[in-house]
């Protein structure tokens, strides 16, 4: 009989994972009070929403929301240029790569990990206090968020890149930053590119809710009309801008393929 | 010596992209009326708005009203991510043209991404008048969202499986059902998995300011404390913020690190 | 011109990597090292510019303290040693002109640098080196576009570029086919004999030693074991540097 070998005992963690996973989701549930047969009631009122919804009122949303749309996509192109290019530098002293200094990698990698936990609505909230109401508040929230991403995906980046010609600047006498600037970033720049178009159009997206707290752009009209219950007037806005975050999209791929 | 030209194309490349992020910032900034004085004057009204947040307000009843809440943030994100998961992981093979048909999976894909395109703000907003205030309208929010974007994502992944195994299996004489529960999903997993373990970070943050139009969660907290101007509790519910997420992002991105490397299992010789 | 007093390096962990080196190296030597991988030859190198700081002992390079340097006259000794390496190390995305511009990084500010502003006389100055190792045409091709060889030629082109007294070469050839590694070493050989640069070459092909080397050093687990003319060297030498006896591998051989 040949020796059979072992089977190796089901880990740990899926054996008391998978049972808590089930477990913790049916209390989520529960607290958050999904009950079917009150949900069930509840989709009886969905004539509410859908009846205005499925009338869209298009002059309406065209004669009022184009220059808040328009306000919204420029709150997004300046916050994720701004944010995108402070987070640059910051990316390199967020990376083990190009940062030898184990103290201030640490702060500059725990400064990005903070600035990412909180959400870009709560940012608004915090700018609209601290600058008052309207798109500036915007778009620092903005920035915030943009550079949060970028110095996350480009410090990740960076952190695998060949650290070879890096080292061939130091030997030749060159300063760090010298070295950094003509050896590191040319390597990152193809990742970066794609990284900050991505990072514009998710600030496209997020710039459209900012108004609900008076930062700027389309989405103060959009809870205006909520509170109303006008589904009719905020559908028509919301396929407009839909058409433009596809156009973006379009625009940002045909970029994409030219560049790179 | 013969110097070699310079090829134009590269200069005008990055002359035209720099005019372009040129152009751009300053005709947002000027739509916006963005003016230097504003941008001088804002670090100091920062720091004024954070100087007003310390100490932060950590009494007895700030704590009662605060951490329920942020509990609920944490179930929401949960459930809808449950939700998004258990219905993006069928649909993604809808989705998938190496698994169903073209027209089928276009089609699919077309829904998707009819339905990732609603922030899950808008689809609160859709949902309040239906399921009224509270927890259940941010998680279906949620939930919906993330069957748009894990739908997406799972089926890119499905799409970029290695078809040798598949065709081992269907060699063998083993079924369709055969091919994907043994060639497809073991593949898949992993990653896909990973991919529902980042969603959740990322719903988390959703759910915390979905509370803002009280589909539930933390975010009421803080939009009330601001109006009211009580800026060591807003600091108090900012922070605890803070820390759920930093919480919640860590143990979640060891396990997903920990689930794309796999084990390692010791052979007793 | 270099000077090892007493040097060692203990690696973290324990590894000793080179142990009691005593050497001494002349203005315009050709100097191959030799010995098995490990046996401490990259070390060697990396301490003359302090790449890797010896634990024990003293690099002197012209005259310059280089193990305890400050980092200003860390950075002024560097200026003066030209290095190549065995992976090359191009910015692959960068031009050739722009990876050779490098090695000029030292002598101009930083802003200059970063604004791609090269003063003319730095610019010609790597003209130069480039028409030196004969390509000139290639300066505005991406260095990932060349060829292993030419990208070699281009590492030795940014090393001239600093104007240096010294030239280090970290096993230069050994992802090289025999042919073109001979025509690097040539190059090597010229820049050296043209020039007056010491220079010293990591090697572990003993046939390309003996053809293009002068002086040679042997190093067996981080120890001295041979210094001397390469005329006087036999295959008995050899085998006592590598502690075992001579191997296929350890030639680069002909083109067949």
């Amino acid at each position: 009989m040949i020796n059979l070998p072992k089977k190796p005992p089901p880990s740990l963690m899926v054996f008391l994972g998978i049972p808590a996973v089930f477990l913790f989701s049916y209390y989520c549930f529960s607290k958050v009070g999904f009950n079917l047969s009150d949900f069930r009631e509840n989709l009886q009122n969905r004539y509410i929403v859908t009846d205005p919804l499925f009338n869209p009122k298009w002059s309406w949303a065209i004669e009022n929301a184009s220059e808040a749309i328009i306000e919204t996509i420029q709150i997004a192109i300046l916050a994720s240029i701004v944010g995108c290019f402070i987070a640059l530098p910051l990316s390199f002293y967020a990376s083990q790569t190009t940062n030898q200094n184990k103290i201030s990698f640490f702060l500059y990698k725990s400064f990005l990990n903070v600035v990412r936990t909180i959400p870009d609505l709560f940012w608004a909230m915090m700018f609209t206090v601290a600058v008052g109401l309207g798109p500036f508040a915007g778009v620092l929230a903005l920035v915030m968020f943009s550079l949060a991403i970028m110095g996350k995906l480009l410090s990740e980046t960076i952190d695998s890149i060949d650290p070879g010609p890096l080292e061939a600047a130091k030997s030749s006498g060159a300063s760090h930053n010298q070295s950094v600037f003509t050896s590191a970033l040319p390597q990152v720049l193809p990742n970066f590119t794609a990284y900050f178009l991505y990072i514009f159009e998710l600030c496209i997206r997020a710039s459209v809710i900012l108004g609900l707290v008076g930062a700027g752009g389309v989405g103060r009209i959009i809870e205006t009309q909520r509170i109303f219950l006008r589904f009719d007037r905020i559908s028509p806005i919301i396929v407009l801008i839909l058409v433009v975050v596809i156009l973006i999209e379009q625009f940002s791929v045909w970029l994409r393929r030219r560049i790179l | 010596m013969n110097l070699p030209k310079q090829p134009v194309q590269q200069k005008v490349l990055k002359y035209a992209i720099t005019s372009l992020i040129v152009v751009g910032s300053i005709w947002s900034a000027s739509g916006l009326e963005i003016t230097l004085e504003k941008i001088l004057k804002a670090p100091e009204q920062i720091a004024i708005l954070v100087g007003a947040m310390f100490p932060l307000d950590l009494s007895q009843e700030a704590i009662e009203r605060i951490l329920p809440k942020v509990a609920e943030s944490l179930f929401i994100a949960w459930a809808g991510t449950v939700i998004g998961a258990i219905f993006s992981f069928p649909i993604a093979f809808l989705a998938a043209n190496n698994v169903a048909v073209n027209y089928v999976s276009e089609a699919t894909k077309q829904i998707l991404n009819g339905i990732r395109a609603f922030p899950e703000l808008i689809l609160a907003f859709v949902f309040l008048p239906i399921t009224g205030l509270g927890a259940l309208t941010g998680t279906l929010a949620i939930g919906i969202h993330s069957i748009g974007t894990l739908g997406k994502l799972s089926s890119e992944v499905i799409e970029g499986i290695d078809e040798g195994p598949l065709e081992a299996i269907k060699s063998s004489g083993g079924s369709k059902i055969n091919e994907l529960l043994f060639g497809v999903v073991p593949q898949v997993m992993p990653t896909i998995t990973s991919y529902w373990l980042y969603r959740f970070e990322i719903n988390l943050r959703a759910s915390a300011v979905l509370g803002v139009v009280g589909a539930g969660g933390v975010g009421a907290e803080l939009i009330n404390q601001l109006r009211f101007r009580d800026f060591p509790r807003a600091g108090t519910v900012l922070v605890a913020t803070v820390v759920l997420v930093l919480t919640v992002d860590t143990i979640s991105a060891a396990i997903r690190r920990r689930i794309i490397k796999g084990r390692s299992i010791k052979i007793d010789q | 011109m270099i000077k090892f007093e007493n040097v060692g390096v203990v690696y973290p962990g324990g590894v000793k990597a080179l142990e009691n080196i005593n050497l001494e190296i002349n203005e315009g030597d050709f100097v191959i090292i030799v010995g098995l991988s490990g046996a401490g030859k990259s070390t060697l190198l990396r301490s003359i510019n302090n790449l890797v700081k010896p634990t024990s002992g003293n690099v002197v390079v012209d005259g310059n303290q280089v193990t305890n340097a400050s980092k200003k006259e860390l950075k002024k000794i560097r200026s003066d040693i030209g290095m190549i390496f065995q992976t090359f190390n191009l910015v692959n995305r960068s031009s050739v002109l722009k990876n050779v511009l490098t090695g000029r990084l030292s002598q101009v500010s930083t802003i200059r640098s970063i604004t791609g502003l090269w003063p003319k006389e730095d610019k010609q100055i790597a003209f130069d080196a480039l028409e030196r190792v004969e390509i000139l045409e290639k300066a505005y091709v991406r260095g990932s576009n060349l060829s292993g060889g030419q990208q070699q030629r281009v590492g030795i082109a940014r090393a001239l570029a600093q104007k240096p007294k010294v030239m280090l070469a970290d096993e230069p050839v050994a992802s090289l086919d025999p042919v073109t590694s001979r025509v690097v070493m040539s190059y090597l050989k010229k820049i050296n004999q043209d020039l007056g640069i010491t220079t010293i070459v990591n090697l572990h092909f003993l046939d390309l030693a003996k053809e293009f080397g002068t002086r040679l050093i042997g190093l067996r687990e981080g120890n001295l074991v041979y210094d001397g003319s390469v005329d006087d060297v036999s295959d008995a030498d050899f085998e006592n540097i590598y502690g075992r006896s001579i191997k296929s591998s350890d030639l680069i051989g002909e083109d067949d």
